[in-house]
């Protein structure tokens, strides 16, 4: 009967800090949905513009390319972000937490976007491009009105497990000074001693977000499945 | 007057030839079935005039225009083109399919692609079939939607590549019943085909080509119930039983 009382006070107490502190964690979560947002709409640029640069016929921009691709993808994002924020004071170029935080998550969605932007044009039927090509269209014209729309629509539910792995990356940031939720939660915990209720609040912020965009993904992809096969 | 003229093409595929020089011309108005054995290199004989295949010697000429690739875009608005599988925009509706050349290529406003787009849908038989996509049509359906994108180009030249080769046999009579009415309009069509009832009925001249190289050519006539080489001979013996 003791056990139960007191596991029943103990979890009063939880609740009790899991909602004092959750609307304290506003700022930070602001922080991590910009982050996100910044780095999924960057890297999504980056990843298109990479990804029809490797398929153009220039030989030395592919190499570019995928050096670029070899160094994000070979490196940890831990590393990038104290790189760019640590490392390159030295070389005289300083840039802000903030804007240090976008680009390294922006340059490291990117990379991964932009295989997966290859994968899924390199996945559309080559009589596509023929086609387009042979109702005189230049290879761009073909590219923008034939391929892109469909490679896209390919590219969605691969794209939004990425997105979702950008919410969660974004918790790196904390390495350099960005109060974004997860340092939040790290500060909170330190002055309070109760980490528990807090890291509980915190990964709750995370599922709501990550939920969220799942829910919004599977929509865009049913919109655009409509009317094909 | 000649609307195709080729000279002495070649085309290689790494090391095998398959095509070993062919000299060949079509006027306006005529209407030429190329017949042969797969692999003969019939297809990529069509694919080269409108340059899907870069050709490696010899030169083609297109309404007198010499085919080369700093003007394909150009010449690839003269040159429709249908394919044996079709290759429709999935994306686009069957009007939109019609319309995209028109709009992308020619820079043709919105309105006039659309009641142009409307009339050759018309032409094909399928003005319900409009806002469908694609996925929702027959194959001979497809095809016929294909043939009317081809012609929202206006273009001099259509070549078919096996266009009836992947429907089923009920629907190819609908895709042929098309392309005999383009006929009859006095359209200049190169045709590869394997339905010689078809080559018979329409081509004012049939190209025999094996291996490389136009092994026999005349009227339809001539082709089917005079054939002089011993391979005509057993090609058509073959597909004819």
């Amino acid at each position: 009967m003791d056990a139960i009382i007191i596991l029943f006070n103990n979890s009063i107490e939880f609740f009790k800090t899991v909602v004092e502190f959750a609307p304290k964690f506003i700022p930070g979560v602001i922080l991590t949905l910009q982050l996100a947002f910044f780095s999924i709409i960057l890297g999504m640029i980056i990843g298109l513009v990479v990804a029809v640069l490797k398929l153009t016929k220039y030989k030395w921009l592919k190499k570019v390319m995928n050096v670029y691709i070899t160094i994000v993808r070979g490196t940890p994002l831990l590393l990038q972000l104290y790189f760019i924020f640590y490392g390159l004071p030295s070389m005289g170029i300083m840039i802000d937490s903030f804007p240090s935080a976008v680009i390294a998550l922006a340059l490291h969605n990117g990379a991964y976007i932009s295989e997966i932007f290859r994968g899924s044009i390199e996945s559309i039927d080559y009589g596509q491009r023929e086609a387009a090509r042979s109702l005189g269209m230049t290879k761009w014209q073909a590219m923008k009105r034939v391929v892109l729309p469909q490679a896209f629509k390919r590219s969605v539910p691969a794209l939004g497990n990425q997105f979702i792995i950008a919410v969660k990356d974004s918790s790196l940031a904390s390495v350099i000074t960005i109060t974004e939720t997860m340092l939040l939660a790290r500060q909170f915990g330190a002055a309070t001693f109760n980490v528990f209720p807090i890291y509980f609040t915190a990964g709750i912020y995370y599922l709501i977000i990550t939920m969220g965009l799942t829910k919004i993904l599977s929509i865009v992809e049913q919109r655009l499945k409509v009317n094909e096969r | 007057m000649s609307m195709i003229e080729i000279k002495n093409l070649h085309k290689y595929f790494g090391e095998l030839e398959v095509l070993r020089g062919i000299d060949l011309t079509v006027d306006e108005s005529e209407v030429v079935c190329l017949i042969g054995s797969s692999g003969s290199g019939k297809s990529t004989l069509l694919r080269c005039i409108n340059f899907l295949e870069e050709k490696n010697e010899g030169e083609i000429y297109i309404d007198g225009q010499l085919v080369a690739s700093k003007d394909i875009n150009e010449i690839r608005q003269k040159v429709g083109m249908v394919f044996q599988r079709f290759n429709l925009f999935p994306h686009m509706t069957v009007i939109q399919n019609v319309m995209e050349g028109p709009i992308t290529v020619k820079k043709m406003d919105k309105k006039k692609a659309h009641s142009l787009a409307m009339d050759l849908l018309d032409k094909v038989n399928l003005l319900d079939k409009a806002d469908e996509y694609p996925a929702m049509l027959s194959g001979g359906q497809q095809q016929r939607v294909a043939i009317a994108r081809s012609l929202a180009m206006e273009p001099k030249v259509i070549l078919f590549d096996e266009p009836t080769s992947a429907l089923d046999p009920e629907l190819v009579g609908e895709v042929l019943g098309v392309m005999k009415d383009l006929a009859k309009e006095g359209r200049t069509m190169i045709i590869v085909t394997h339905e010689m009832g078809f080559a018979k009925e329409v081509a004012d001249r049939v190209i025999f080509i094996s291996e490389g190289l136009i092994a026999e050519e005349g009227s339809p006539e001539d082709i089917f119930d005079r054939p002089e080489s011993e391979r005509l001979q057993n090609f058509l013996g073959q597909i004819l039983v």
